[in-house]
C-alpha cells in the first residue's frame, strides 16, 4: 500500500512536470558495439580431397561438397565393417578393432548378412572437477556448449581431438549416429554402456521380437522387457527386421530427459538387394556417401535429417556438479518437463550458422533426392522448403499408395514421426522454382532461433552446386555472416541491426546512461535500452522503497508504543503474572 | 603420509581386492599385432601404445630397476569413494627414475577402459603418451621406462566423464613434482559439488604441492564472507535515521490520531468503524496529492498541463 501511495506520487509528479521538459530533451546517440572475434565460415581444417568422390576398399563413395564432410575412411569402415579393412584405413579412423563386424552372407547374394554392431554411450560438454570449463566440447553455434548425452559407434584412444584439445573427436556428436542394416539381417546390436547412470536401447518402429532366444527382454523398456543396462555392463539386443523403411531407436530409461538429452537416432532398414552393402553408421548424419541399392534405383543422392530440440536448463544439471547423485536428484526429481520449454533447436546436432558447414543438401538441376526426417523434438514440427514442393513417399517407414502421395512444401511431423520426402530439382514451378540457396527450416517460429537469438535454430539450405564454391562455402547475396559466427551474438550482445540502413546507425544501440542534454532531473531521462534501465534502476528503486518501508515501520512501532504506554498497567501486571507462573514451574 | 594410510586402511576394510574365484573369465589379451613405434593392437580391441622395453631415456645410463605392477579397474572400485562411478584398485604409484615399469590392466566391467598417460619424451613415445586400453573383462600388459626427471604423471582413463567419475590416479617418479586434483582418496576436487546446507562439507586438505590453480578454489569460500557481510548491512539499515523519524512522528501523532478515530467512530459498529477509517485514510491521500500537484505547478510557474494555442 505504502509502496503505491509512493508510485503514484512520483506519477503524478512526472506527469505534471513532463511537457515542460519534452522540449529540451536530446536522446542519447549511436554507439557501435564491437562484434568481437569471428570464425571463419569454414575452419574444420579437413583435407580437401575428403570432399571429393572417391573409391577406398572397394567402396565408391559419392562427393560430399561442404565445409565438414564425413571422413572417407570412416565410411569404408561403416561399409565394409572394421573387420574387412586394411590396418592401414582403421589406423585413419578413431573407431575400435571391433566397433562393426560383418559377416556371414548366409543367403549368399554377395553381402553380408551377420551384422555385430557395438555402441557406448558418451557424454559431451560434462562437468570437470578440476576446472571451471567443459569437457569434451561440441558447440552446436558458436559458445552454445549444452551437455549432450549420445550412443557413438565404439571408439578407440582420446575422447578429444588431441592432447591439447578439449574438443571432441569426429565420432563423439550429436545426434546419435543413423544406423542402416539390410532387411532379413541378423543384427546384433550390442549396448556398452560407458556412461554413468543406467541406460537401454529400444527400437521404435523397427521389427524386433519380444523376447530374444535365451529369454531375454529385446524391448529396451525396463518396465516391461528387461533390466535397464548398469554403467559398466553390456546387452546384445538380437533383431531380424523383417520389414524395411525409416525408423527410430532412443533410450527408454527415464525417456522424457534421455531423449532429449540425445540418446536417440535414425534406425534404418534398406530393402533386400543382392551385393548390398549398406552404410552401416551416418556419423552426424546429413549426405549418406554410400547409398543401398534400392535407393540408387530411384534417387541419385540420400540424407538423413533429424530435427531436436533441447531445454536449456536441463542441459545444463549435468554441468552443474561431478557427484552421479547429485545429477541423478536434479534430474529425475527436481527437474519438472511439463514446467519446461525448449531453447536450442538443430539439425543433426548443428544450429544455424553452424548447419551451413554441414547440413547442406547439395543438389543439381533434375535430380531426385531423397530426404528421409525425423523429428525428435517435444512437439510438432512443420518442416518447410523454400523454393520446393517435396512429394511425401513414406509416413514412419511405411509407403504411401503412389497415386496418394501427396505433393507439397510444409510437412508436419508429431515428435517420433517420421517422413520420406522425394526432393525433384526439375525446373517447373512445382518442384522447384530453380536454381539457388533455397531455405528450409521447421516454420514453428521459434524453432528459427537459438535460445530465442534469430535467426538460430535448425535452419539450413538446399543449395544449387552452382552456388557453392570448392569448400563448400555458399555464395550468399545478402547479408554479412560474420555476426552469426561471433559467440557475442549467441550471448544476445549485438544489435541485429546496426550495420544495416545506413552509416549513422538508425537501428544501432544507444549510449547507454548517458544523460539527456539540458535534463534537470535524473528521473525524467528518457528511458535507456531496457538492460541499463534494469540494471541501474532496481538499486534505486529498491533503497527508496525501503526508506519509506522503514518510516512506515517506524510509524507503526510509534503507535504500538503509545498503546502500550496507555495499556501499561495492564502490560505490567500481565507480566507479573508470567513471570511468577514461570517460577512457578521451576 | 597419513592420507595414503588412510587409503589402505579403507580399501582393506572394503576388501575390493580381487579374489581369483571372483574373475573367472579375465582373457589376457596377449597375442598383439606389432604395427611399430610401440604401437600394439588386436581385433578385439586390445592396444597398448607407447610400448619401450629397451630405449633408454635420455639421462638414464641403465634401468634402475625393473617394476611390476597390476591396476585393477572396475566399477566395484568405486564402492569406498562415494560421489565416483568407475575407480582404480589403487590410485598412486611411485617409482624411481629410469625405472622399467611393466604394467598389467586388468578391466573388470563389460566395456572398455583405459590407462593413459600423457607428458612423456615425444622422441621415444608417440604423442609422448602410454596408453593401455581393454573391453573388459580382460587384461593387457604394457612396458615402458620412465625417464630420469622427478615428476608426476596423470594416470586416468580418458573417455568421457571416466577420469571425472574416479578412473583418475598419479604416477610420481622419484620426489614427483606436485599432484593432480581430485584423485578418488588421495586430493579434493578443485571445484567441490555443492551438497545443500544440511550436509557437512567434507573441510579442505592442506596440500602443499596441489598444483591447483589459486583463483579455482577460494571462489567457493570468498563466497560465506558475502554473505555475513549483507546481513549485517540489514542489520544496521533496519535501525536507520527514517525509522527513527518515523517512530517519533508515531508515538506523538497516535495520541491525535486515537482521540480523532475514536470522536468520529464514536458509537459505530466495528465494520463501520473500518469503513470510516478507510474513507479517512482515502480523502487524506487525495489531499495530499492534490497539496503535490498544486505545489508542482506553483513551482513551474504554468498553470495548464496542454501548452497554449
Amino acid at each position: 500500500m505504502q509502496k503505491q501511495s509512493l508510485v503514484s506520487l512520483l506519477g503524478c509528479a512526472l506527469l505534471s512536470i513532463s511537457p515542460w521538459i519534452g522540449a529540451v530533451t536530446t536522446p542519447p546517440p549511436t554507439v557501435k558495439v564491437d562484434i568481437g572475434a569471428a570464425e571463419p565460415f569454414c575452419n574444420s581444417g579437413v583435407p580437401p580431397e575428403w570432399r571429393d568422390a572417391q573409391v577406398i576398399e572397394g567402396v565408391k563413395i559419392q562427393e560430399e561438397r561442404v565445409c565438414n564432410p564425413d571422413n572417407p575412411a570412416d565410411i569404408a569402415a561403416f561399409v565394409k565393417g572394421t573387420n574387412n579393412i586394411s590396418m592401414q584405413t582403421l589406423m585413419d579412423t578413431n573407431l575400435a578393432a571391433d566397433a562393426i563386424t560383418l559377416s556371414n552372407d548366409m543367403d549368399g547374394d554377395g553381402d553380408p548378412d551377420l551384422i555385430v554392431i557395438k555402441l557406448e554411450v558418451m557424454e559431451l560438454n560434462g562437468h570437470s572437477p578440476d576446472f571451471p570449463g567443459v569437457v569434451p566440447t561440441y558447440d552446436i553455434a558458436p559458445g552454445v556448449q549444452p551437455s549432450f548425452w549420445v550412443y557413438t559407434p565404439k571408439t578407440r584412444d582420446m575422447s578429444t581431438k588431441s592432447f591439447a584439445s578439449a574438443e571432441a573427436n569426429s565420432l563423439l556428436r550429436m545426434p546419435s549416429p543413423a544406423i542402416r542394416v539390410e532387411q532379413g539381417d541378423v543384427v546384433w546390436l550390442v549396448l556398452e554402456n560407458t556412461h554413468y547412470f543406467p541406460h537401454s536401447i529400444h527400437l521404435h518402429g523397427v521389427d524386433h521380437p519380444y523376447m530374444d532366444h535365451s529369454g531375454e527382454g529385446n524391448d529396451g523398456v525396463g518396465q516391461t522387457a528387461q533390466m535397464d543396462v548398469m554403467p559398466g555392463q553390456t546387452k546384445t539386443y538380437v533383431i531380424k527386421p523383417r520389414q524395411p523403411g525409416t525408423m527410430y531407436y532412443h533410450c527408454h530409461v527415464q525417456p522424457h530427459t534421455h531423449i532429449p538429452m540425445g540418446l536417440a537416432g535414425l534406425f534404418i532398414v534398406e530393402e533386400n538387394r543382392p551385393n548390398n552393402w549398406v552404410q552401416t553408421f551416418n556419423v552426424g548424419n546429413n549426405k549418406v556417401r554410400v547409398p543401398s541399392v534400392a535407393v540408387k534405383e530411384k534417387f541419385s543422392q540420400e540424407y538423413d535429417l533429424f530435427f531436436q530440440s533441447a531445454d536449456k536448463e536441463l542441459h545444463q544439471i549435468p554441468q552443474s556438479a561431478n557427484d552421479p547423485r547429485l545429477i541423478a536428484k536434479a534430474m529425475n526429481q527436481d527437474y519438472d518437463i511439463t514446467d519446461a520449454t525448449d531453447d536450442y533447436y538443430m539439425l543433426n546436432g548443428r544450429s544455424f550458422p553452424y548447419t551451413l558447414r554441414e547440413s547442406l543438401i547439395v543438389v543439381e538441376p533434375n535430380e531426385k533426392v531423397k530426404l528421409r526426417v525425423l523429428n525428435g523434438h517435444t512437439e510438432t514440427m512443420a518442416l518447410h522448403t523454400h523454393g520446393h514442393k517435396a512429394t511425401e513417399t513414406h509416413y514412419d517407414g511405411i509407403e504411401q499408395n503412389p497415386s496418394a502421395q501427396i505433393t507439397r512444401d510444409v510437412y508436419a511431423l508429431a515428435p517420433a514421426q517420421r517422413v520420406d520426402l522425394e526432393l525433384n530439382t526439375k525446373d517447373d514451378g512445382l518442384h522447384s522454382y530453380g536454381q539457388g540457396l533455397w531455405m528450409f527450416h521447421d516454420h514453428v517460429e521459434r524453432a528459427f532461433t537459438t535460445n530465442g537469438m534469430g535467426e538460430g535454430g535448425s535452419i539450413s539450405l538446399i543449395a544449387y552446386k552452382s552456388f557453392l564454391d570448392d569448400k563448400g562455402t555458399p555464395k550468399v547475396h545478402g547479408m554479412d555472416l560474420t555476426p552469426y559466427f561471433t559467440k557475442k551474438y549467441w550471448e544476445r550482445k549485438i544489435p541485429v541491426w546496426q550495420n544495416w540502413a545506413d552509416d549513422w546507425g538508425s537501428l544501432g544501440q544507444p549510449a547507454e546512461g548517458a544523460l539527456p542534454t539540458g535534463s534537470v532531473t535524473a528521473a525524467v531521462a528518457p528511458p535507456p535500452i531496457l538492460s541499463s534501465t534494469t540494471a541501474t534502476a532496481t538499486p534505486t528503486n529498491s533503497s527508496s522503497g525501503n526508506s519509506w518501508g522503514n518510516l512506515f515501520t517506524g510509524l507503526l512501532l510509534g503507535i504500538l508504543g503509545y498503546v502500550l504506554y496507555l495499556k501499561r498497567e495492564r502490560v505490567i501486571d500481565i507480566a507479573g503474572r508470567l513471570t511468577h507462573q514461570l517460577r512457578d514451574k521451576k | 603420509m597419513k592420507k595414503l594410510l588412510s587409503v589402505f586402511i579403507f580399501s582393506l576394510l572394503f576388501g575390493t581386492y580381487p579374489a581369483s574365484a571372483e574373475e573367472p573369465n579375465i582373457v589376457d589379451h596377449t597375442q598383439l599385432m606389432d604395427h611399430g613405434e610401440g604401437h600394439l593392437m588386436d581385433m578385439d580391441g586390445g592396444m597398448v601404445m607407447g610400448q619401450n622395453k629397451d630405449k633408454l631415456p635420455a639421462g638414464c645410463d641403465k634401468v634402475s630397476e625393473d617394476v611390476k605392477i597390476e591396476v585393477h579397474a572396475g566399477r566395484k572400485y568405486s564402492k569406498p569413494f562415494p560421489g565416483t562411478m568407475f575407480g582404480l584398485d589403487k590410485h598412486e604409484w611411485r617409482v624411481k627414475p629410469c625405472t622399467r615399469l611393466t604394467v598389467t590392466f586388468v578391466n573388470e566391467d563389460n566395456i572398455r577402459h583405459q590407462w593413459m598417460m600423457h607428458g612423456l619424451p615425444k622422441f621415444l613415445y608417440d604423442k609422448g603418451m602410454f596408453h593401455l586400453e581393454i573391453t573388459g573383462p580382460a587384461k593387457i600388459t604394457g612396458t615402458l621406462i620412465l625417464p630420469v626427471e622427478d615428476k608426476t604423471y596423470l594416470v586416468h582413463c580418458d573417455m568421457a566423464q571416466h577420469m571425472e567419475k574416479g578412473m583418475k590416479g598419479e604416477l610420481i617418479v622419484g620426489k614427483g613434482s606436485g599432484t593432480f586434483p581430485s584423485i578418488p582418496g588421495i586430493t579434493d576436487p578443485a571445484i567441490p559439488d555443492n551438497y545443500g546446507p544440511s550436509t557437512s562439507q567434507p573441510k579442505p586438505v592442506n596440500m602443499p604441492n596441489a598444483p591447483v590453480k589459486p583463483g579455482d578454489q577460494p571462489s567457493a569460500v570468498a563466497s560465506a564472507p558475502n554473505v555475513a557481510a549483507t546481513v549485517s548491512g540489514d542489520s544496521s539499515g533496519f535501525f536507520s535515521g527514517t525509522l527513527i523519524i518515523g517512530l517519533l512522528f508515531g508515538f506523538l501523532s497516535a495520541p491525535f490520531l486515537f482521540r480523532e478515530i475514536g470522536e468520529r467512530c464514536k458509537g459505530m459498529t466495528a465494520a463501520d468503524a473500518l469503513q470510516c477509517t478507510l474513507k479517512l485514510l482515502a480523502s487524506l491521500y487525495n489531499t495530499l496529492v492534490r497539496f503535490v500537484s498544486w505545489l508542482v505547478q506553483r513551482l513551474t510557474g504554468k498553470d495548464k498541463l496542454l501548452p497554449k494555442k
